[in-house]
């Protein structure tokens, strides 16, 4: 966040920046489509095992279910995190505000794990818990960079838009959401990149994703496995992270542009 | 017209503002006066309901402000503030055409008023409607301030030390535009201030404020003839009242017919304040001064010497009545 808004705004317009997420997204998508063509390179770590290259499931279909965890998870946070950071800053709603921040960090402060093994003998096997745990975990830096930027629009220029006479609706959504954007960006960024990563955990409890050949690499002795899913997961952490990355520069060069 | 009548307000036990009356007339320029925390800008933010007044009444046009909606009675009145409080996000012409669009104008008509209004301020269009707020030098944000104030035309304009955050210079200047946007415009203006000589220029009412209660109130010649007590004789600065009582006069009023004897040297014009004209004696080491019209024709005279004989003007000649 301390990225200066100028160079920002100019780093936006180079296409070299732009082609950053694709230059990620290709290798991602070659990594999935062509992880075969690699059996020389993954012999290399395990020269005496049979099978090299995990095979059990399509990993096109493994980034798939993937993706989709993570997605579910980051619009329920995405939703849940604006909402009440948005009603603790109003003035209904401020009583609450300490108690609604302690909540989303301890969110966090609860390892994933543990929320696996205690979501699943209510939950059962499967997705729901690796979702229930990444809701809770990608909770707080969207609840905190909500809060923070909100709180951070300027004192006088709130006071000025109400003396001009708009609506506590037209402040939020024409002042005080867009001055906010960037920094809300910037957690829905840091969450979901996590996410993305802790998304392998759930290949522990039976929700088949990218940390299926991790799993089952560990649990067989095949490091070759860990490696191709370590390598997926990371290629699309860098992908998606890249992807918002030019989001949160476009939206910080709206809001400080250009001389004309 | 604005009047207030008995007003305070508390903020839990702490009081505020205590008992404060009185009245703007239309097209009146009123300033309120003191110095930081008497209540003055609470006063202010209490008209457009930005605070809620605790007892007493504030009545607009006879009628009092709790009977309108919050909403629809500050789109009403102008308001500019120190920090400007422009919207950083968006563009010149954004800004200024805020209250109209909340208003639901055409956008044609919004167009054209806010190019009005920049010319009005002096801000080329070309040049600014599509500059950002960080992009000004903080006089010309100072004029989007004024101009989106002044963007859905009211009646009323509050104005909460619009000035104290510039340079000398700007600041000048721009107290000149206000008082010439304000016999133009003739609005009901209630400014806050703390600079006692931007009041004295500006306002043709003061409220001198202290610790929550107006201390006294009247005309600045008024004030400056008779201050109610040490604090506001200290307020208008103690022994140089003289001086700022000079301030408020012209030369052309103080002027003697030319005198067959040689004319002074040193020349003033008629529209000068008698205090510049007392200036330029103390500079030039002269006691006379020859005064000239704007063509630079010499009209009249001024000696130091008849300026002290000449009677007390306890009913001066107020600038404004």
């Amino acid at each position: 966040m301390t990225v200066n808004t100028r160079a920002a705004t100019q780093a936006s317009r180079s296409p070299w920046q732009i082609g950053i997420p694709l230059v990620w997204l290709l290798l991602l998508w070659l990594a999935v489509t062509g992880m075969a063509q690699l059996e020389g390179f993954f012999r290399l770590f395990e020269p005496d095992v049979r099978s090299v290259i995990y095979s059990r499931v399509d990993f096109s279909l493994l980034l798939g279910r993937h993706l989709f965890v993570v997605a579910i998870a980051a619009l329920v946070t995405i939703t849940l995190g604006l909402a009440s950071g948005i009603a603790v800053t109003r003035k209904k709603g401020r009583d609450f505000l300490p108690l609604v921040s302690q909540l989303a960090s301890m969110g966090q402060t609860f390892p994933p794990v543990a929320v696996l093994a205690l979501a699943v003998p209510v939950l059962g096997f499967g997705t729901l818990p690796i979702i229930v745990a990444l809701m809770l975990y990608g909770l707080l830096p969207i609840v905190r960079n909500t809060l923070t930027g909100l709180q951070e629009v300027d004192v006088g220029i709130k006071e000025a838009a109400r003396a001009m006479g708009m609506t506590s609706g037209q402040i939020l959504r024409q002042v005080e959401l867009p001055m906010a954007a960037p920094v809300i960006m910037a957690g829905i960024r840091t969450s979901v990149t996590i996410n993305i990563a802790t998304a392998a955990l759930g290949a522990t409890v039976g929700a088949s994703n990218l940390g299926d050949p991790i799993i089952a690499g560990i649990v067989n002795g095949n490091t070759a496995y860990v490696v191709q899913g370590a390598l997926l997961i990371g290629l699309l952490a860098l992908s998606v992270d890249s992807t918002f990355e030019q989001v949160q520069r476009r939206l910080k060069a709206d809001e400080s542009p250009r001389n004309k | 017209m604005i009047e207030l009548s008995h007003v305070t307000k508390r903020f839990g036990d702490e009081m505020a503002v205590d008992d404060v009356s009185f009245k703007v007339a239309k097209g009146e320029f009123c300033a309120l006066v003191g110095t930081s925390g008497c209540g003055k800008s609470t006063t202010l933010r209490m008209i457009n309901r930005l605070l809620e007044h605790s007892e007493g009444e504030i009545l607009l046009d006879g009628q009092p402000i709790r009977d309108f909606d919050a909403v629809q009675l500050r789109r009403r009145i102008g308001y500019v503030i120190q920090s400007t409080g422009l919207f950083p996000h968006w563009t010149v012409a954004r800004n200024i055409g805020l209250v109209p669009r909340l208003l639901k104008w055409p956008s044609t008509k919004v167009h054209s008023r806010v190019e009005q209004l920049m010319h009005l301020l002096g801000l080329p269009v070309g040049e600014f409607a599509h500059k950002f707020p960080h992009q000004l030098s903080g006089g010309q944000a100072q004029r989007v301030g004024v101009a989106r104030a002044l963007a859905a035309d009211p009646d009323i304009l509050l104005m909460d030390e619009p000035f104290g955050a510039l340079d000398p210079i700007t600041r000048e200047k721009l107290q000149e535009e206000l008082r010439a946007l304000q016999s133009r415009l003739h609005k009901t203006i209630v400014f806050v201030t703390h600079d006692i000589d931007e009041a004295l220029q500006l306002a043709n009412h003061l409220v001198v404020m202290r610790a929550g209660r107006v201390v006294q109130q009247g005309t600045p010649l008024e004030l400056l003839h008779h201050p109610a007590d040490k604090f506001v004789e200290s307020m208008l600065g103690g022994v140089e009242r003289g001086l700022k009582q000079a301030g408020l006069t012209r030369v052309a009023d103080h002027m003697l017919p030319l005198s067959p004897t040689l004319p002074a040297q040193s020349r003033v014009p008629s529209s000068m304040s008698l205090r510049q004209a007392l200036s330029v004696m103390l500079r030039d080491h002269t006691e006379r001064l020859t005064v000239v019209d704007p063509h630079d024709m010499p009209v009249g005279e001024l000696s130091m010497r008849k300026l002290i004989r000449e009677p007390k003007a306890d009913q001066g000649h107020d600038r404004e009545h």
